[in-house]
């Protein structure tokens, strides 16, 4: 029985994976290609500053951005030993 | 062996007190420069009884834990280039800064969702076997250590000439001695400690330079107790070019340079091979997965601090006649400008610790190129191309240990020509060519099941060629090193065409490929990939 179910779960990995990987580069590859669009097409507005500050949204933005990366890998990390690694955990007992 | 650790240690830093002009000034620099020496030959002399095989010498054994190899990542990244260079950039145009810092950064997530878990999965020592485990071994190890070694010495170039001028600087030494000096202590490192060494050294820089950076940010933020946005209104006023620093400058100027430098920059670090060869060290997917969340946060904790120091100089120092020549600008140049911060904050003993940390830095980050050029050199081609696989061990570490020396003789030369030019471009040509060649044969090696012998090495071959070509045509080179009035490829950043070359060239030449080898490679493909999503079939770490 358990031969057969390892297959199973591999798939199940693989679905698994892909189902958190999958956002997860989207949000990457748009959130900094965006940054990049704005610097190339709007500059002005990356150097407007926010009102009562001379703080401008670029600095703000580039910051959050910063942020958003560090939070982009630890979400992974976090669903990847929360979600992936029983998986993988199980496939290895069976095979 | 001993005895030679013992000379390097009392030799280098009694030259250094001996030549240097300034020693008054630069106490706190030597002891701390010298302190370091000591505690990495000695670390060195520790780790080379633990490395006396392959994996020891390649990758400390697979017994680095995950925040350890966190650290020495950053350490990676955080090399005098970025930490000077940056806050360089910032104090000189503000907000521009920040692009780099992002741009080296969204490098990371990209190395952790698509990479770095497969390639622990798959490979020993350096990502050519990801490549080529199922592809043919001679032609692939060929095209791979190519990648490595051109990334590789183009980085060492920018790093040593870096390094001469720096420290010249910093401690008044003449420049081919510095650049000497960092070759010699290099090469003991690796040679002797292999990547045990290595790794340590980079661990010790890293923690040294978070915590000197640390310092410096803190000590200019008390001075606004910490109201940044009376910091940064401080500094608009005082730049030169006001508020405009607060936006970004001249650095893209159109879209398809946007783009062009965008993907470089994104995909380039997932094809650096000294940092790829880094997950080698730990024992498996899950601490190489923990390894990037660990760098990721320090690395984006460190450019922020970067951006704080740039913005710091600007308040703080360009306005101080202390730090400026009769024209105004900065003693040394806009890379100094957070040395000068920390004498700002923090007088002689800041000065004096950034300094040697700076020194520390460059050690560290030529140290593991070294290390990854030498395998490229050792395990790649000796081993497996030129013995095909059947080379004992011991006359692999042989040939790495040669391999160690000669590229490090060859950097001290290389430094030594280099020195006049204009070396700024070589590490965005490294960065080019890892995203050109190395990250997309290694990315459709592990996902792309039609990928063939024939694709991979005429897709990334032709790639890397034009990648080359077009830096060359282009204005940083033709225009600007060259003195020719205009150039012939129009655009700076040439990664958006040569990528495209390659992915093109690797997709045609593989779905047009029907010989029986490629149909055995793709036969192949279903079990590497469970191996690279299971880790089932990997190597157990050795225990020391």
């Amino acid at each position: 029985m358990q031969k057969d179910t390892y297959k199973e779960t591999y798939k199940r990995l693989i679905r698994t994976r892909t189902k958190i990987l999958f956002p997860l580069i989207l949000l990457t590859v748009i959130s900094y290609f965006s940054f990049i669009w704005i610097i190339a097409f709007n500059p002005k507005f990356f150097g407007t500053l926010i009102v009562g500050t001379k703080i401008s949204i670029g600095i703000l933005l580039g910051f959050f951005l910063i942020l958003l990366i560090f939070i982009i890998t630890f979400i992974y990390v976090y669903l990847a030993n929360k979600k992936i690694e029983p998986l993988i955990k199980q496939i290895q007992k069976n095979v | 062996m001993y005895k030679l650790f013992f000379l390097l240690g009392v030799l280098l830093p009694s030259i250094l007190m001996a030549s240097t002009s300034e020693p008054k000034q630069n106490y706190m620099a030597i002891i701390m420069f010298t302190l370091f020496v000591g505690v990495t030959l000695f670390i060195t002399y520790w780790a080379s009884k633990r490395t006396q095989t392959a994996s020891g010498f390649y990758t400390a054994g697979g017994n680095i834990t995950g925040l350890q190899n966190g650290l020495a990542i950053s350490g990676d990244f955080m090399s005098a280039a970025s930490f000077l260079g940056i806050s360089g950039l910032v104090y000189l145009s503000g907000f521009d800064g920040l692009i780099y810092s992002i741009g080296f950064l969204i490098g990371w997530p990209i190395i952790l969702l698509l990479i770095a878990e497969p390639l622990r999965n798959l490979g020993k020592y350096s990502f050519a076997d990801v490549v080529s485990f199922r592809l043919e071994q001679k032609p692939i190890r060929i095209l791979a250590a190519c990648g490595s070694l051109s990334t590789v010495i183009l980085y060492l170039i920018a790093q040593m000439v870096g390094a001469g001028k720096l420290i010249e600087i910093l401690f008044g030494l003449p420049y081919y001695s510095a650049v000497t000096i960092v070759g010699t202590l290099m090469i003991s490192y690796v040679t002797f400690g292999g990547m045990l060494a290595t790794t340590w050294v980079q661990i010790i820089k890293a923690v040294l330079l978070l915590f000197g950076a640390t310092i410096i940010a803190f000590l200019v933020l008390y001075q606004f107790e910490f109201n940044i946005d009376q910091f940064f209104s401080e500094a608009v006023n005082t730049h030169d070019k006001g508020e405009s620093i607060m936006a970004p400058g001249g650095l893209i100027s159109d879209p398809i340079s946007a783009i062009s430098l965008g993907l470089a920059l994104m995909f380039g670090t997932a094809g650096l091979p000294h940092i790829l060869m880094r997950f080698f060290t730990v024992s498996d997917a899950v601490e190489a997965r923990k390894s990037v969340v660990y760098a990721t946060g320090f690395i984006g904790y460190f450019y922020i601090l970067t951006f704080i120091i740039g913005f710091g100089a600007i308040v703080l120092v360009s306005n101080n006649p202390e730090y400026l020549n009769n024209s105004g600008t900065l003693i040394g140049n806009n890379n100094m400008a957070a040395i000068h911060l920390s004498h700002a904050v923090g007088g002689d003993i800041l000065l004096g610790f950034i300094s040697a940390v700076a020194f520390a830095t460059i050690l560290a980050v030529v140290s593991g190129l070294t290390l990854a050029g030498a395998s490229a050199i050792s395990h790649d081609l000796y081993a497996n191309v030129f013995l095909k696989g059947l080379s004992d061990e011991k006359k692999e570490m042989k040939i790495s240990k040669i391999a160690t020396i000669s590229l490090g003789i060859l950097a001290i030369f290389l430094g030594i020509i280099f020195e006049k030019q204009n070396v700024a471009f070589m590490v965005g040509l490294a960065f080019a060519i890892a995203a050109t060649t190395n990250f997309p044969i290694l990315l459709l090696s592990i996902y792309w099941k039609n990928l063939t012998t024939k694709g991979a090495v005429i897709g990334g071959s032709a790639g890397l060629i034009l990648v080359i070509l077009l830096v060359i045509l282009g204005p940083v080179v033709w225009v600007d090193i060259f003195n020719n009035d205009k150039a012939i490829f129009y655009y700076k950043y040439p990664a958006l065409f040569s990528m495209t070359v390659t992915f093109f060239g690797i997709w045609f030449f593989s779905i047009t490929d029907k010989s029986k080898g490629s149909i055995a490679e793709k036969k192949l493909f279903e079990g590497q990939y469970f191996r690279s999503q299971t880790g089932i079939g990997i190597e157990k770490s050795s225990s020391h």
